[in-house]
């Protein structure tokens, strides 16, 4: 009897900790498959043989880079635009510029086996495209297989292992996670509509891109023209204040703005925010719960470890971390740019 | 945790032998520290895929049947863009949406910009952050949905049970809430709110409406939350809320402690609130039961008090420093508060919160029953007025100037003012 007593006990103490393993039957609702688009990468033809070298097939199709990415646990991102023939895209001097009917943004998420050695292996992960219908903008994912030979289009998102030795030398080893079609847009929302988030002027101005697109005819812009330009965080001879800005923006402004879904927030996170109270400044949260983290405002001057925002970019909790999504890691460097920051306002 | 503890009977618990009843407490004291989830089922399907699937590909016009079972789910459910669909289940305790193996999302169910959304017949639990979110939408009802928390009330707890933000035409009928650490059922920033014949309990605060305007709060039953009923006003939002109606709720004995995680504005209400009413404008509340709510049974505040309150708990901030933005007005005005009822069975306040320490000082064995901070600029009109509510304490505090000039005569506001007309006649 004792010994059964113990048994419930040890039961109770175990089985409602939270994500136990469980033994969960799958079940069929006899939902059939999204078939909207091609299953495969390979039908959009977008690459030269072999596929994973990500030659692109024509020169319609070429390479962009951004001054501040967004931290996706680490992987590089090798972007494509692809634009119809015959057609431009048409500047804007502050949102993503507007691109032409039938234009594809093709971003391929990959991890080098040695983050130190260039000429190491590379893993493609998953590749999402960004399609320019007449209305609107879709999403969609594909997932590579481990041959990569192929990628396979998810709907549902998809959790990989994955590893790599980091730029210290130390091996990392996550699950990495592709996102579900609906997740795609829970960032990519301006005003309720799905959008590209990356290729505005200000991301896009480095290393003469932007004239040497106008040279070739790829983009319209207005007569003296003066591009904007968002800071790159890595570059250490930057300042602070435009580093700590660019990395708020690419890593939380896509929700943190006034069109954005996270405006319920009043917190506004865009570069361009020049008032310190919607940055945070002494502001205290709406609707966070735990995100809180047991603190009083967003930011706290000269206090990062006070400000809410330090606790949620450091958290790994669903429900308290931001982003929401798209991240496993915490982006060691961008919290310490952040808690820099911080540190020196007054 | 109720029917726990009265399946126990004294009389039961006298028959077991002496020794198996030293074990069973000890058993049961673990159980209760392991914070043991009674209510959850012990077998789980997962219909994850189809279901979010099923919702990619929802037409307008489409009802989510949701068959009858336990369903686990790990990662949110997402709808967006859709109009007139139903997600339907079995019924409330029939189909069990969990999320207590969430690995990813911030909420259980997330809607966004549909247009009229019905949630119906089933239960959603332990999800990481909200359980139901549903933002930018215009047309959303729950109606028969229990939300909830399972096992005892704590700051790991998600902030909201049901969570319409920046929505238009809002209804959530017939619902339970259980268990959040800020707000059961809660209403954000949004247009034309119906809340009734809801329960909510075991909550911070069983119902909150906060900057959201024509709102009416009726035929609820709140009870066993920290506060009853709020309608709060902040600042530094997408819009500030007006025009609320509040009427023919229970109010009982809302007397929970405060598991909200500091921060969150809700961490302020004290133990044993009933309703609480802060910068709110133009508001109606009437015909209310408002019992045995131990610190206060309703208050009336302006957010410059919580700033203090804010500033006193080990802040370096002072309330200047936290500023608000120019177009919000942190005082309460335009209030008419009649024909409700107060009961209050306790003889102390909370002690576990500034106000109630407060209180204790002040007006031991008297509590009020109404207390208004009495912050208000001096330029200003401010109109409220108390109608038919029976014998009851009342009390302006004067907080401004350290109660100094505290009254006890709610006869200065005894006046009548108009009714709010109805939101839908």
């Amino acid at each position: 009897m004792r010994y059964l007593l113990f048994i419930l006990v040890a039961a109770a103490c175990t089985s409602p900790e939270k994500k136990q393993p469980a033994l969960v039957e799958k079940v069929s609702l006899g939902v059939s498959e999204v078939e909207d688009y091609p299953k495969y990468l390979s039908d959009w033809n977008l690459y030269k043989e072999p596929m994973n070298e990500l030659i692109p097939i024509n020169d319609r199709m070429f390479p962009y880079e951004i001054n501040a990415a967004l931290f996706s646990d680490y992987a590089f991102k090798a972007r494509f635009i692809m634009l119809p023939e015959n057609t431009g895209i048409t500047y804007d001097s502050s949102e993503v510029l507007d691109f032409p009917i039938g234009t594809l943004l093709i971003k391929n998420f990959y991890y080098p086996e040695d983050f130190k050695n260039s000429k190491s292996k590379r893993r493609i992960l998953e590749t999402r495209l960004l399609i320019r219908e007449e209305n609107k903008w879709e999403a969609i994912v594909y997932a590579w297989n481990d041959e990569q030979t192929e990628a396979k289009r998810v709907i549902l998102g998809k959790k990989v292992p994955v590893e790599w030795t980091d730029r210290y030398g130390e091996l990392q080893r996550i699950d990495y996670s592709i996102p579900s079609q609906p997740q795609c847009k829970s960032c990519h929302d301006l005003g309720g509509k799905l959008v590209p988030i990356g290729p505005s002027a200000r991301q896009l101005n480095r290393d003469n891109q932007l004239t040497d697109w106008v040279e070739k005819g790829w983009l319209e812009v207005p007569e003296n023209v003066h591009y904007p330009q968002l800071a790159n965080f890595e570059n250490k001879d930057a300042a602070l204040e435009d580093r700590a800005r660019a990395w708020l923006e690419v890593n939380c402004a896509h929700c943190h703005r006034r069109e954005g879904p996270a405006k319920n927030s009043g917190l506004y996170l865009l570069a361009s925010q020049t008032d310190p109270y919607r940055l945070g400044v002494n502001k205290p949260p709406i609707a966070a719960g735990k995100g809180s983290g047991g603190l009083k405002y967003s930011i706290v001057p000269g206090k990062p470890d006070q400000s809410i925002l330090i606790h949620r970019i450091e958290s790994l909790e669903p429900g308290e971390m931001m982003p929401e999504l798209g991240r496993k890691m915490t982006h060691t460097e961008g919290v310490e740019l952040i808690r820099e920051w911080i540190s020196e306002m007054e | 945790m109720d029917s726990f503890h009265s399946s126990l009977k004294p009389s039961k618990f006298d028959k077991i032998q002496p020794s198996m009843k030293y074990l069973l407490i000890f058993a049961l004291a673990l159980t209760v520290a392991c914070g043991q989830k009674e209510e959850t089922p012990l077998s789980w399907k997962s219909i994850e895929a189809d279901l979010q699937t099923w919702l990619i590909q929802a037409q307008d016009g489409d009802t989510i049947a949701i068959p009858e079972g336990n369903f686990m789910f790990e990662n949110p459910l997402i709808l967006d863009g859709l109009s007139d669909v139903i997600i339907k289940g079995a019924g409330m305790g029939k189909t069990i949406l969990s999320f207590e193996m969430q690995e990813s999302g911030a909420e259980g169910i997330r809607a966004a910009n549909c247009k009229n959304l019905v949630f119906q017949d089933f239960t959603v639990q332990d999800a990481a952050g909200d359980n139901i979110k549903i933002t930018d939408t215009n047309g959303i009802r729950f109606t028969n949905v229990k939300s909830q928390w399972t096992g005892e009330p704590s700051q790991e707890n998600g902030a909201y049970a049901f969570y319409p933000v920046l929505c238009k035409n809002v209804v959530v009928e017939n619902c339970i809430a259980i268990g959040s650490s800020d707000a059961g059922i809660y209403v954000g920033q949004s247009d034309s709110v119906i809340i009734r014949n809801n329960e909510v309990y075991h909550n911070v605060a069983g119902i909150e409406s906060e900057n959201s305007r024509w709102v009416e709060i009726y035929a609820n039953n709140a009870h066993h939350n920290t506060g009853g009923i709020l309608i709060f006003d902040l600042p530094g939002l997408t819009q500030s809320g007006h025009t609320t109606r509040v009427y023919d709720n229970d109010v009982i004995s809302n007397n929970h402690e405060n598991f909200a995680p500091e921060g969150n504005v809700v961490a302020i209400v004290p133990p044993g609130t009933g309703i609480m009413m802060m910068a709110t404008r133009n508001i109606e509340v009437f015909n209310n039961r408002i019992h045995h709510n131990r610190t206060i049974g309703t208050a009336l505040i302006s957010y410059v008090l919580v700033e203090i309150f804010g500033a006193e708990e080990g802040s370096q901030l002072d309330s200047a420093n936290a500023k608000v933005n120019e177009e919000y007005d942190p005082y309460p005005n335009y209030v008419y508060f009649h024909d409700n009822e107060f009961k209050n069975k306790h003889w102390f306040p909370t002690f576990e919160n500034d106000f109630g320490l407060l209180f204790l000082r002040y007006f031991t064995f008297n509590l009020p029953d109404f207390a208004m901070d009495g912050i208000w600029p001096e330029d200003e009109e401010f109109v409220m007025c108390l109608q038919n509510n029976g014998e009851f304490n009342f009390a302006n505090i004067d907080a401004a100037n350290d109660l100094e000039g505290r009254s006890t005569n709610w006869r200065d506001y005894d006046c009548e003012y108009g009714v709010i007309d109805p939101i839908y006649p």
